[in-house]
């Protein structure tokens, strides 16, 4: 038998006190990137609700063709607007952004992230950039669309859409301060013996997510700096009676927004890569695959923007990016199959976690397939604007993002807290979701693929049965969502305790108590040479010294090793 | 490098802080200059898109006076950098002496560009854009200016030395940023 390393140095054995956190401790201002990670979390799930309000009130809208909710058209506008401004730069990039900021240390071995202060002010810069988003709505909400193309965004939005764009560029900036924080920490504060090739796949996906962010966010900052003189300081570089140019907007808008759907999307397939893995027992299929694949997207992320112009830009440009479009969907493949790979063969833990990556995996998969139907230009051409855009951004954002959110809340939940989430209702939750889900997004394929326009409150007749399926469909998954919360409610009262390792992962962040000590870690804990190597005798000697180090709770959800060793690794 | 700070008395903890600050501010400027670079392409695409440029009836910029206030902020840089030097060596009058003159060419490239500013003639997207680019950039240049003045003060009072010169070092990077991006404006605002 090899030797075994120990997770520890120094001779300590048993739990080091675990703190116990305040619901006050979360309205402080904290440099513990553990405080810090949970305030973005709880944050961005408030703004997921708020979001996810406006979602519904879209579906009771557009239950039937005409206009019975809303008191005008406009007034739609704005709901739309505003739904998909919150989800994308206040639930869905913070909530990944917490993840990160509560993981990444912990999986590094180290004790906080490269500038704690920098990290704090970051999350800061977050409330009052949604205060003064919300605060759009006493003037006059943004009317444009998450996309704020001009002239809509210039001479047809109210006030609002002045205050919406500051809002946005605050969250950019600490978007930015974000990703600094996360590079530095991963190219500086690894431990010995971890190198780029045996951190965690999650913190390749987050240096993948923090590259593109620094590169691209910029761009934002200035389109954002252009909208809100157009508005305000009486330039007019977007009104074309002028000299401006719309498509300067929209060229300057996608060279960050396109990078930023693999920002909103790269996390989560690192949120997958540990799922599947831990859960089915099995080493990753292709690790370095994996890990180079995020780098692919990062890099062929920045040369597809113009996809989303197929109509509006000059006809010789679309081929060379409806090339670069197909290009990406290969290293997403990449990932797909290696995701098969790592659950082939392997001994499946179907909780919660694992049921929301599968979940994710099936979906993800419709999204991507949609979107290479739309990078073809002819197909583009026939569907622009209509509901089959749609569904597939919501299969990509939320068959992607938001189940691969959920299946991070069922993983660390336990480490984060200490108790584990009760998978009864995890199974009620996931249920719910997926259908829900899946009821709601696919028949807006076939909406779409029939002519129905996006952005209006108003359809025709003959789609209204689809509509009411949908809605409905809606409503489930709306509710699907308050499982969930009452799952984490409950829990936290009377959840199982997780013990520090619950399902016996090889990664670091599991090498501590649950909830984490405020240094992380007692002493300078030792990476295992392959974070993700289950199945052999070294892996479970050193899993064993976690337990023993730490102790183990009464119901762990991991077979121990007093009962049958996990299956070994089969197929590779 | 690891063993010079070490042999200068940092602590494993301040050894590392120092590179997470190095990394960091070299991340901060990479990303940063993209706003300098997205505005360039700003200029570029509104300049395809005009039939003419500048529009008919106005003037070129003139380029004799930007192009003196570029070789002025060059040299800054450089009296900067040399000054920098000198304070890694410890000698800290000669740092001094580079970062004063350093701030006097500065201070002149930011009044000139101001005037340039203030006076360029009103002619739609074509004196908006520039107002836009020259004005992002000293602002830059002022708030780095301001910060490098400082240090400047700090050092006069005795605050750096040749194992502690992290406000220098960080500040005249800062600097070097200035003029690279102006750099990149000048050779669209000017050249192009």
């Amino acid at each position: 038998m090899a030797t075994i390393s120990v997770p520890l140095e120094g001779g300590q054995v048993g739990a080091p006190e675990r703190p116990h956190l305040k619901a006050s401790d979360l309205l402080r201002w904290s440099v513990d990137h553990k405080i810090i990670g949970i305030q973005y979390m709880v944050t961005a799930f408030f703004f997921f609700l708020v979001g996810g309000t406006m979602a519904m009130m879209i579906r009771m809208e557009l239950l039937t063709p005409n206009l019975d909710v809303m008191s005008s058209g406009s007034q739609y506008n704005t709901l739309f607007s505003m739904h998909g401004l919150t989800m994308i730069f206040l639930f869905i990039i913070p909530m990944f952004a917490g993840f990160g900021n509560y993981l990444l240390p912990l999986m590094l071995g180290a004790k906080d992230m490269a500038f704690p202060w920098l990290n704090a002010l970051a999350f800061w810069l977050i409330p009052p950039a949604g205060i003064l988003f919300m605060a759009s709505w006493l003037v006059h909400p943004p009317e444009a669309g998450w996309t704020m193309y001009p002239p809509l965004s210039t001479l047809f939005s109210g006030d609002g859409q002045t205050l919406a764009a500051l809002a946005a560029h605050i969250l950019g900036i600490s978007s930015i301060l974000g990703a600094i924080n996360f590079i530095v920490t991963i190219k500086n504060m690894r431990p010995p013996g971890m190198g780029y090739w045996q951190m965690p796949l999650f913190a390749w996906a987050i240096l993948a997510t923090s590259i593109l962010v620094v590169m691209a966010t910029p761009f934002l900052a200035g389109a954002l700096t252009l909208l809100i003189l157009d508005r305000i300081a009486g330039t007019s570089f977007f009104d074309a009676s002028k000299g401006g140019d719309p498509l300067l907007w929209q060229n300057v808008f996608w060279f960050y927004s396109h990078p930023a759907v693999y920002i909103m999307v790269l996390p989560g397939m690192g949120v997958l890569s540990e799922v599947l893995s831990i859960h089915s027992r099995k080493p990753i299929f292709g690790y370095k695959m994996i890990a180079m694949s995020s780098m692919g997207i990062g890099i062929l992320g920045f040369t597809v923007w113009a996809h989303h112009m197929f109509t509006s830009l000059q006809p010789e440009l679309r081929i060379p990016f409806m090339i670069t479009s197909f290009f990406i969907a290969v290293p997403t493949g990449i990932k797909i199959f290696s995701w098969l790979g790592t659950l082939w063969g392997g001994k499946l833990h179907l909780n919660g976690a694992l049921l929301f990556a599968l979940g994710f995996l099936s979906m993800f998969v419709i999204g991507g397939i949609s979107g290479v139907m739309l990078a073809a230009i002819p197909f583009d051409i026939q569907v622009h604007d209509t509901y089959f855009v749609v569904s597939h951004f919501h299969f990509v954002l939320f068959g992607g993002s938001v189940f691969a959110i959920y299946a991070a809340i069922y993983h660390w939940f336990p480490k984060i807290t200490g108790k584990m989430l009760n998978e009864r209702l995890a199974r009620v939750h996931f249920i719910l979701t997926y259908l829900g889900f899946f009821f709601t997004f696919m028949p807006m394929n076939w909406l779409g693929m029939l002519g129905m326009p996006r952005r209006v409150a108003y359809y025709a007749p003959e789609f209204q049965n689809w509509n009411r399926v949908v809605s409905f469909a809606a409503f489930v998954l709306g509710i699907s969502t308050f499982v969930l919360v009452y799952n984490v409610i409950v829990s936290l009262r009377q959840g199982k305790e997780a013990g520090a390792n619950p399902w016996r992962a090889l990664t670091l962040e599991w090498a501590t108590t649950s909830p984490p000590p405020a240094t992380n870690f007692i002493g300078d804990p030792i990476p295992y040479e392959d974070p993700y190597g289950y199945g052999t005798d070294k892996a479970n000697a050193y899993l064993d010294e976690i337990d023993r180090r730490f102790g183990v709770a009464d119901e762990a959800p991991m077979p121990r090793p007093t009962a049958p060793a996990p299956a070994p690794a089969a197929g590779d | 490098m690891q063993q010079n700070l070490m042999e200068q008395g940092l602590s494993r903890q301040e050894i590392q802080a120092l590179r997470n600050k190095r990394t960091g501010l070299a991340i901060f400027q990479l990303s940063w200059i993209m706003t300098f670079v997205c505005l360039s392409i700003v200029n570029l695409q509104l300049r395809n898109m005009a039939p003419t440029w500048p529009p008919p009836g106005v003037d070129q910029l003139n380029a004799l006076i930007p192009t003196l206030m570029t070789l002025v902020l060059i040299a800054s840089s450089f009296l900067i950098r040399r000054g920098t030097k000198a304070m890694k060596a410890g000698e800290s009058e000669a740092f001094l002496t580079n970062w004063r003159y350093a701030l006097g060419l500065g201070t002149l490239f930011v009044i000139v560009m101001a005037v340039e500013w203030i006076t360029v003639p009103y002619s739609g997207q074509f004196s908006d854009v520039f107002r836009l680019m020259v004005g992002f950039h000293g602002i830059h240049a002022l708030v780095i200016g301001w910060y490098l003045w400082r240090v400047y003060r700090n050092g006069q009072a005795g605050a750096y030395g040749s194992n502690h010169y992290w406000p220098v070092e960080g500040g005249a990077s800062l600097w070097h940023f200035v003029t690279i991006a102006w750099m990149i404006f000048y050779v669209v605002l000017y050249i192009l």
